[in-house]
């Protein structure tokens, strides 16, 4: 499992890919916070808060989370080099697993990047830790969340464009869930309401924004790690299975 | 010992193999031979625990590929038809890799990466882009992957495909060498390597096995019944049971058209082939039927495969060959697939 680990974050780190990723999230981040503190000269409020922009870089993190996870199947099936995973001494779920965390690990090195941002504004003024580290943890939750999602995406199909941009599409549904389960249609069917409600993973982001670590939240988040990586593990055995 | 019992797999409703059981004995290398899409690289998939069978039971040295997966897959060192590299990565990090992921101690990768690009004599690329190596190369840097950690059943498909002619005889070299404490099965669709580097031989084609024998057998076996190609111009129904009465026609095999009434006969013969073809061309000419061409096969390696791959089901009778025939040159490969519908 760790050779697995350890070639998945040779592929990210010898390569300019993680860095280049980790540069355009610093990109968004510094475009975010510049315009906060632009915000700041208009209003005459004397504070913003970096969990917004956590919250607003959501969106555009839909668009990196696709790029980091569509190489992690679907270009092994591409190269051939399933067959190497696959008839080595290694199950699937080790593979499974070692590729994902290396996923997340390449996650925490873009989310570590955003902590320049609140260190310098900490110097010139000040930050209210505890509820910018439940920020951080609910990013991490969210984004370990969408990783496994989009592996499992990835285990679906052999090109990776494909993969990153069914992901980007799958991911950006969920974002919009609770805007369209609050639409007036949708009301009118309280059950189908509260069904959408129970997927939709960004207002359950918004409580960790706010500085609350709840319970449920939590267990949201692990359960659909948990469902993802069981579901890309079933999926390879059965393209296995299928493979013609 | 590798045993292969009664294995099958379907790709949908697609047979791609059918039923097939061979053993492979210690010290031993094992030829796979078939055309493409014979279900060769199907079947060596299955061996090597990547792809599940349908049906069947793959046993290496004791245990069970499905159910003990972990511990055969230990044993084995396989190379794909398509090198399995990584082209992105350099040649020792992939075999360091490679190394990993089949569990060889910590303490002996680095010996085990030297001894394997010695082996394959990849030293001088070792520090080189994948990416940037030559078709060779990479086919040789996939084969060191095979016999990392020294597994004791190596399984090889089409090894030597995209090598040199220089690199193939080392290849071959290699692979007599590893005989010596591996078992080794390798598949081909060159003979004149199979008969140089194997002890025994799987003849295979649309997933049934045509033969499972040494080369000396399979040779003496066919030596015995030579082959007679007769092409004659007139009636084909008489010239049909002309040869069928003639003494010593073992078998009438195939009738093709040849167009302007011109049909040419397969005959297996049995005995004297000289005086069984003078007697075939002297009664053929008495009923006045004209003989285009008379030639005889020279058993060799080629025949036998050709023959065993291109022997259509056994004819019911005469009537069945004759209405075989189409009037336009008929592939052998379409009417056998006619026949299976």
């Amino acid at each position: 499992m760790f050779s697995i680990f350890k070639k998945e974050l040779q592929s990210f780190f010898y390569t300019p890919f993680a860095y280049a990723l980790a540069s355009l999230f610093m990109l968004l981040f510094t475009y975010m916070f510049a315009t906060s503190i632009a915000k700041l000269e208009t209003s005459n409020r004397l504070m913003f808060s970096f969990t917004e922009i956590f919250y607003d870089l959501l969106f555009f993190f839909i668009f990196l989370i696709p790029i980091i996870t569509m190489r992690s199947f679907a270009d092994e099936r591409k190269l051939g080099t399933e067959v190497l995973l696959m008839s080595s001494p290694l199950s699937v779920g080790k593979i499974v697993i070692g590729k994902y965390l290396a996923n997340i690990t390449v996650f925490l090195f873009m989310m570590l990047g955003s902590v320049f941002f609140p260190i310098v504004t900490e110097m010139n003024g000040k930050v209210v830790v505890s509820q910018l580290i439940c920020a951080y943890i609910g990013f991490f939750a969210w984004g370990a969340m969408f990783i496994a999602l989009g592996m499992l995406i990835s285990s679906l199909t052999e090109s990776p464009i494909t993969a990153a941009i069914i992901g980007e599409i799958v991911m950006f549904a969920d974002l919009f869930i609770d805007d369209f389960s609050g639409t007036a249609f949708i009301s009118q069917y309280p059950k189908l309401q509260s069904g959408l409600n129970a997927f939709a993973a960004q207002p359950r982001f918004a409580y960790f924004s706010q500085g609350f670590i709840r319970l449920s939240d939590l267990v949201f988040f692990a359960s659909a790690i948990i469902v993802f990586i069981a579901w890309t593990y079933i999926s390879i055995e059965k393209r296995r299975w299928n493979r013609g | 010992m590798i045993t292969i019992e009664n294995l099958t797999k379907y790709y949908g409703n697609n047979k791609a193999v059918n039923n097939i059981s061979f053993t492979i004995n210690d010290n031993e290398i094992l030829g796979f031979l078939g055309p493409n899409g014979a279900g060769k690289s199907t079947t060596m998939n299955m061996i090597a625990g990547y792809l599940p069978m349908t049906s069947g039971k793959v046993t290496i040295f004791g245990s069970d590929i499905s159910k003990d997966p972990i511990k055969a897959k230990k044993n084995i060192g396989y190379l794909p038809e398509i090198p399995p590299v990584y082209p992105d990565m350099k040649v020792t990090e992939y075999l360091s890799f490679c190394a990993g992921i089949k569990q060889v101690p910590l303490s002996k990768r680095k010996d085990e990466i030297k001894r394997v690009l010695a082996l394959l004599k990849i030293e001088d690329v070792k520090g080189k882009l994948i990416r940037n190596l030559s078709k060779g190369y990479k086919q040789r840097v996939g084969f060191a992957q095979a016999l990392l950690g020294d597994p004791k059943f190596i399984i090889l498909d089409e090894p030597t495909v995209g090598l040199d002619p220089n690199q193939v005889i080392e290849v071959r070299k290699l692979i007599k060498e590893l005989k010596k404490d591996h078992i080794v099965i390798f598949s081909s669709h060159i003979l004149s390597e199979v008969s140089e580097v194997c002890d025994r031989v799987v003849i295979i084609n649309k997933g049934d096995i045509r033969a499972i024998d040494t080369i000396e057998n399979l040779e003496s076996t066919f030596s015995s019944s030579l082959s007679l190609h007769i092409k004659v111009k007139g009636s084909k129904s008489k010239a049909a049971s002309i040869i069928e009465m003639t003494d010593g026609v073992k078998e009438l095999l195939s009738i093709d058209n040849e167009g302007n009434d011109i049909y040419a006969f397969t005959v297996q013969l049995e005995g004297d082939a000289e005086e069984i073809q003078d007697k075939l061309m002297a009664d053929l000419l008495q009923n006045q039927i004209r003989i285009v061409e008379v030639y005889t096969d020279k058993p060799n390696l080629e025949n036998v495969f050709i023959d065993l791959i291109n022997r259509p089901v056994q004819k019911e009778s005469l009537a069945d060959l004759l209405d075989e025939i189409v009037p336009e040159t008929t592939d052998t490969d379409e009417t056998d697939t006619k026949e299976e519908d």
